[in-house]
């Protein structure tokens, strides 16, 4: 994405910067101040006795990109399942406090959390595809709503996540067939084909090489134009380079900053985020 | 450090391998002892069945020299390896004269062999294995899947079709015509609409459709006096949508409308020369089913090789086996060698079982065997991927319900242990005593025999659901789909492969079993095929242990050998499907 700015810029982002590497932060403010979509409020997980997260209060705002940044093991994909509730899959999960999406606390017990995962698209780690065409991957999403995909739709996904050039020739052919970033290409196709309001992203380019992961970078810069992006990343400088907001989890689930991303790294107002962030600890 | 100075000086020293090495050796003495003992038991029983030993050696040698040194000859040129050609000749050749001596040799020392010839050995010891190694090595050559991909194809359909013309023998073939025309036409109709046209709604209503046709089918079935010929109904029911599959699977394959046009009229003049021909054993009208069944596949091969341009010089392999036995037959009749007379002959297939050996068949219990085999392939198939995918999908881990899923699991388990024997007297107590299905009826045999392999296909199944990656189920669960779509969509179509292997092994398993049948009263001899799934039946096994216990040595030794080799046969054909049905299967996902 921003190779040149970055050298154009090398000497003041060095100056300032805590972190060692020189990354510029992303378009700082660019979408951050738009209005919240996801908010949570003193939101804590239990896995049986143990407690993951705690109290967690957020917003984040629409069509931003949010990265969530911390050690392993420090609640970030915890949080990041509590938002579409895919931890509701887990026997031994709990979760108190409120995630509201728009307003409306989807741990009502009105809400299905089935419904409430058809307006959030998710990205996982490692990807993913159905062990079916390229087609039937990205019209997946529709299938199961009950709407017909027109091919329309299968094109306008696929250029959405930046892959129609490359298989447009092989619709029918399977998606398992496709690289790793391709794979993962379709995965985010697959998202974005029902029209979701939010993607989460939990570490999507930590499997793939550097290049397949460039891409991906790129990829959710435009997303944002869209949609709103929630990513865990492992990478600091991807989340430097690509988010307008950083959320820094340490260990023990807790949130200890969430500002913009060129504040968190910058000018972090906790000692524990700036030994986090230039490697002190973590 | 003096000290390591000092052994390296001395080199590395040595390390024993003698237990490893001990190891290996004993390993494969044990893996390999069973299948001597087997095979050994299987040569004497194929000897008898084919009354090989009283065969004049001459006729063998005829028939080696115009059937089967052609037939190497042709998996060597496809193979087109001059070394492996040169070491077979090296092995056909040194391995007669060492069978010969060591034969000879053996039967002079220590003991002599019984109902064995040298030259047999040579055949069993040498020749099969040499033949087996070429076909496997030549198959994987454009020629030799040409060749064997023609033959294996027709084969395998027209033996499917048998199988389901069999099931007509107790299905009701008028029924069936108005379930077709009422239920299904109109169902497949509905659903062909609905993709052609991308309206969810036409797909949805193909399933009602087709279950209101079926029972106004049942509805009808005693209104409606005058139904067509047999002939007709297999050729609507099963000729004409074969045919029609056969040119779909061609256009879908890339191939042009001509030639899918060609591929389905191929298939449909096949049905409709069984119109005419008759049905020997079968029920009326059913060389239709057998022919188009055989012809498809065979029209499909036909083209995709034509149109591959690689190996078409494979199709002669069909001329060199006719022409081989052709040959091979005007031979023997010119110098007229006294050729064997095999117990296991078309007549022993097709003819009911009798006081004398040589009148002796086994169609009624083959008949009994299929339909039960096909009323347990659906029961166990239903029951067990049903519990399995209960148990993996649908259960909890924790709390009282995945206490409860525990119990079941561990019962499954020990269920699998359970004797036959024991299965055998639930089936006399629950379904012939207290359901009444009656004793020794195919009914009461099926429901007893799915019950025997229901743990066993349950745990298979459960493994293949475990198999599929847990990454799938998020991706479909975060999409939005339900429990039932991720299972319907994602897990069971990923698993199916390994379903399906696991339940026709397990099928073996119950064609086999015969305790549970002497329990559940079924008789070891009946001497017309069963006409309806309620009537008393035999299955093949019950037969051969019939037959086992006559005084006569014909029954003992010919007759009964000639039953095994059947029952084997069926039972490798169904276990190739399961295999060629799994590798298709991962290939396409």
């Amino acid at each position: 994405m921003s190779q040149n700015q970055q050298s154009g810029d090398e000497a003041s982002a060095e100056s300032e910067s805590l972190i060692t590497t020189d990354v510029q932060p992303a378009e700082t403010n660019r979408r951050s101040r738009s209005a919240t979509i996801l908010e949570t409020r003193d939101l804590s997980v239990y896995y049986g006795d143990d407690r993951a997260l705690t109290d967690v209060s957020i917003e984040i705002p629409e069509h931003s990109v949010t990265a969530l940044i911390g050690p392993s093991g420090c609640g970030k994909s915890t949080f990041l399942r509590c938002l579409n509730r895919m931890n509701d899959l887990i026997d031994a999960c709990r979760v108190e406090g409120e995630v509201t999406l728009r307003g409306k606390n989807v741990y009502d017990e009105d809400v299905d959390p089935v419904a409430l995962r058809r307006q959030i698209g998710q990205v996982f780690q490692k990807p993913n595809p159905f062990p079916k065409s390229i087609r039937d991957n990205v019209t997946y999403g529709l299938e199961v709503q009950g709407k017909s995909a027109t091919d329309e739709d299968v094109e306008r996904a696929l250029k959405g996540a930046a892959l129609w050039d490359e298989v447009k020739d092989q619709l029918g052919s399977s998606g398992l067939d496709l690289s790793g970033g391709q794979q993962q290409r379709l995965c985010i196709a697959r998202a974005i084909a029902p029209d979701p309001e939010v993607i989460l992203m939990d570490e999507p380019t930590s499997a793939l090489d550097p290049v397949a992961a460039s891409k991906i970078e790129d990829l959710i810069d435009d997303l944002a134009e869209e949609y709103t992006v929630v990513i865990v990343t492992h990478n600091m400088q991807q989340a430097a380079r690509i988010s307008d907001r950083t959320a820094v989890f340490l260990t023990g689930g807790e949130l200890v900053e969430y500002d913009d991303t060129a504040t968190i790294f910058e000018d972090p107002a906790d000692d524990r985020v700036e030994d986090y962030i230039t490697g002190k600890f973590g | 450090m003096a000290v390591d100075r000092e052994r390296a000086g001395a080199g590395f020293g040595e390390v024993s391998r003698v237990k490893g090495v001990a190891f290996r050796y004993v390993s494969f003495g044990a893996s390999i002892v069973g299948l001597v003992a087997l095979a050994t038991l299987l040569v004497y029983v194929f000897i008898d069945a084919f009354d090989l030993a009283n065969t004049n050696p001459v006729w063998l040698l005829v028939y080696f020299l115009t059937l089967v040194v052609p037939f190497i000859g042709f998996c060597l040129y496809s193979a087109g390896d001059r070394a492996l050609t040169r070491r077979t000749a090296l092995v056909l050749g040194g391995g007669l004269v060492a069978t010969a001596v060591a034969f000879e040799a053996i039967e002079l020392l220590i003991t002599p062999i019984p109902r064995l010839t040298w030259q047999l050995a040579y055949l069993f010891v040498v020749v099969a294995p040499v033949v087996s190694y070429v076909v496997f090595v030549g198959a994987q050559k454009p020629v030799g899947a040409t060749g064997f991909g023609l033959l294996g194809r027709t084969l395998g359909g027209a033996v499917l079709g048998t199988a389901v013309a069999i099931l007509f023998i107790v299905l009701d073939m008028r029924l069936w015509f108005l379930v077709f025309t009422l239920g299904v036409v109109p169902a497949g109709a509905a659903r062909a609409y609905g993709r052609y046209r991308g309206s969810g709604r036409a797909l949805g209503l193909s399933i009602p459709v087709g279950v209101l046709g079926a029972v106004a089918a049942v509805f009808l079935r005693d209104v409606l006096r005058t139904y067509p010929t047999p002939p007709f109904i297999f050729i609507w029911t099963f000729g004409a949508p074969i045919a029609l599959a056969a040119g779909l699977f061609v256009l879908n394959r890339g191939g042009t409308r001509r030639s899918a046009a060609a591929v389905g009229g191929v298939s449909l003049a096949a049905a409709a020369v069984g119109t005419v021909t008759g049905s020997s054993a079968l029920p009326e009208g059913s060389a239709v089913l057998v022919f188009a069944a055989a012809a498809a596949p065979l029209a499909i091969h036909l083209h995709g090789v034509l149109d591959a341009e690689k190996g078409r010089v494979g199709l002669v392999l069909p001329v060199i086996l006719g022409g081989g036995v052709l040959l091979g037959a005007a031979l023997v009749g010119a110098f007229g060698i006294p050729g064997p007379d095999p117990w296991l002959d078309p007549g022993y297939l097709t003819e009911a079982p009798s006081r004398t050996a040589v009148e002796a068949g086994l169609y009624p219990a083959i008949v009994g065997s299929v339909i039960i085999i096909a009323l347990v392939a659906v029961l166990s198939f239903v029951l067990g991927v049903g519990a399995a995918v209960f148990l993996e999908e649908y259960t909890a881990d924790t709390g009282v319900v995945g206490a409860i899923a525990r119990i079941i699991q561990i019962n499954i388990a020990n269920l699998a242990a359970v004797p036959s024997v024991v299965y055998g007297l639930l089936g006399l107590g629950l379904f012939a005593n207290l359901l009444g299905f009656g004793f020794g009826t195919a009914v009461t045999a099926a429901l007893t025999l799915s019950l025997l392999i229901l743990p066993i296909t349950v745990i298979s199944a459960q493994e293949a659901i475990r198999a599929v990656p847990d990454e799938l189920r998020q991706g479909s669960y975060a999409m939005g789909a339900t429990r039932w779509q991720t299972t319907k969509k994602v897990v069971l179509p990923e698993a199916m492969p390994g379903i399906l292997t696991g339940t026709i092994l397990a099928l073996g398993r119950a064609i086999g079993e015969t305790a549970p049948l002497i329990m559940i009263g079924a008789a070891t001899t009946v001497f017309s095929a069963p006409s309806n799934v309620w009537s008393r039946f035999s299955a093949m096994p019950m037969q051969i242990y019939a037959w086992a216990n006559f005084p006569q040595a014909e029954f003992r030794y010919g007759v009964v050998a000639a039953g095994v080799v059947t029952l084997l046969i069926v039972l490798l054909s169904m276990n190739t499907t399961a295999i060629i049905v799994r590798n298709k299967l991962e290939r396409d996902s």
